[in-house]
């Protein structure tokens, strides 16, 4: 009974029919597709994109040149050097070099940071041209005042 | 003969040629961006839409790529036959577009134009005659590139099509028997005076030659030959560039083949809906060419829908469907339309 059931079903095309009318649902449902150039879809909270150098409320920065990140990269990301202006209780960096090309994203330098200083930005769009292009010094590291606000992941939010 | 009519003489036959060329081609054009955005579609992507508006520069831009790209031969390929296939798969397919006429024939002034170029009282056979010499192509493409993928696809392709070929003989040979004619226009005034089109009247026939059809051209679900997971590309895995295009174009010319193929067999080519219904007789107002061209857009949609729903059938489930099934039903369906003919 189920096998003559099975061919008068295939017989009168009623699977095919079946079949067809779901994918005709699915060709008027909603497209998932994100035009991306146009528009970028929102990133996760943890996202992991560049890395910055962040400074508190008051525009200081944060980093005490501690070298934490340094030691503890795997992959030799970062060339950093520190000095303790006059006056100042805290080392702040002279140098602050990393190399994005030796970069894996590992996310060791964020969590060891003792100031939070280093964090993960928003930033995704890295490709360059050149080697050279993707080694970044202390001024690019830094963001400052509403580019640092737009580049905060949603974490770092204060 | 005066030099005017003359020149109309000789001026007509050049455009049809031009037209017959170029009818298929801006098909296949529309037809290869029609799949890409109802796969996509239907998949719930949006597909190309940056080339030109709505992406419908989309195969052109693919065209040109093509025509840039680097023509490899195989070292070991024989290169005669490498060279001749493409060709020949083109050559067979265009050539078939000669017998498919585009409307009913119309008058300017005196002179009587048939929109088609060769006026044939056998034209349906040529066609299903030529669009088989096409699978030469596709054994010297796949044969002569020396390469185990391409000559796996051509067998299958070969298989393939000589056993799909059968049943379309079969069920043309009812829509033959119902019209008592070959000539393409004849069976579609024979739906006109019938007053009602073949695929209403046989819908088994419609069916098996459609799916029949759909394997005849080698397209999802029966696209084994170029199973992609199986096989690479299937039969044209060795060509590039330009020879690639051809096989590509011609693919897609066939399956603008069979679609006109079944909307002249099976729904009244030219004719509007309900053609001898009063009450419709407001639709021969849009000219029959319109209704011609809507209806093979819709079997061209029809091929990409199906593409888009089915998975690919196992080679030995694609050669029982056939065998099977198609082959007793298509002949049973010929003996009851036969004998109904005969009773009625």
């Amino acid at each position: 009974m189920n096998k003559v059931r099975r061919f008068l079903r295939a017989f009168f095309l009623v699977d095919i029919v079946q079949g067809l009318s779901i994918t005709l649902r699915h060709y008027f449902g909603r497209k998932v597709t994100v035009q991306y150039p146009e528009v970028v879809k929102s990133l996760p909270p943890r996202f992991k994109g560049m890395l910055r150098l962040f400074r508190d409320e008051a525009g200081e920065p944060l980093c005490i040149a501690c070298k934490a990140c340094q030691r503890i990269c795997p992959s030799h990301c970062f060339d950093i050097e520190g000095v303790r202006p006059e006056g100042s209780k805290v080392m702040r960096p002279t140098k602050f070099d990393w190399k994005l090309d030796r970069c894996t994203f590992c996310g060791l330098c964020v969590e060891v940071c003792p100031t939070d200083a280093i964090r993960f930005s928003e930033t995704f769009r890295m490709s360059a041209l050149g080697k050279d292009k993707l080694h970044f010094h202390l001024p690019d590291m830094y963001l400052r005042g509403e580019e640092l606000q737009s580049h905060l992941c949603s974490g770092c939010l204060k | 003969m005066t030099g005017k009519a003359f020149l109309f003489e000789l001026l007509i036959p050049v455009i049809k040629i031009v037209a017959v060329i170029l009818y298929p081609m801006i098909m296949v054009v529309v037809m290869i961006w029609l799949e890409r955005r109802v796969v996509a579609w239907i998949q719930g992507r949006i597909g190309p839409n940056r080339v030109g508006w709505q992406g419908i520069l989309q195969p052109f831009a693919d065209a040109f790529k093509l025509f840039f790209k680097e023509d490899i031969i195989p070292r070991e390929a024989d290169k005669l036959l490498f060279n001749i296939a493409p060709i020949l798969v083109m050559f067979s397919t265009l050539l078939a577009f000669c017998f498919i006429p585009l409307g009913e024939s119309f008058r300017i002034g005196t002179y009587t134009l048939h929109l088609r170029i060769a006026d044939s009282p056998v034209g349906l056979l040529l066609v299903l005659g030529l669009s088989s010499i096409g699978v030469f192509g596709i054994i010297f493409g796949g044969w002569a590139s020396n390469s185990k993928y391409p000559l796996m696809g051509a067998l299958r392709s070969v298989i393939q099509i000589l056993s799909y070929e059968i049943p379309i003989g079969l069920t043309v040979l009812t829509v033959v028997f119902l019209s008592r004619s070959m000539d393409l226009v004849r069976i579609v005034e024979s739906q006109r005076e019938g007053g009602v089109w073949f695929g209403l009247l046989m819908p088994v026939s419609f069916v098996v030659f459609w799916i029949s059809g759909i394997a005849e051209t080698n397209r999802a679900p029966f696209d084994l030959p170029e199973a992609e997971n199986e096989l690479v590309a299937g039969y044209h895995t060795e060509y590039s560039g330009m020879k690639f295009a051809y096989f590509y174009i011609a693919e897609y010319a066939h399956m603008v083949l069979v679609s006109s193929l079944v909307v002249i067999l099976f729904f009244g080519g030219w004719l509007p809906p309900f053609p001898s219904i009063k009450a419709f007789a407001f639709l021969h107002w849009i000219p029959g060419f319109v209704w011609y061209l809507i209806k093979i857009m819709f079997f061209l949609y029809l091929y990409v829908w199906i593409r888009a729903t089915f998975p690919r059938y196992r080679f030995d489930a694609l050669i029982k469907l056939v065998w099977k099934w198609f082959i007793p039903l298509s002949l049973a369906n010929f003996l009851v339309v036969v004998a109904l003919r005969y009773v009625l």
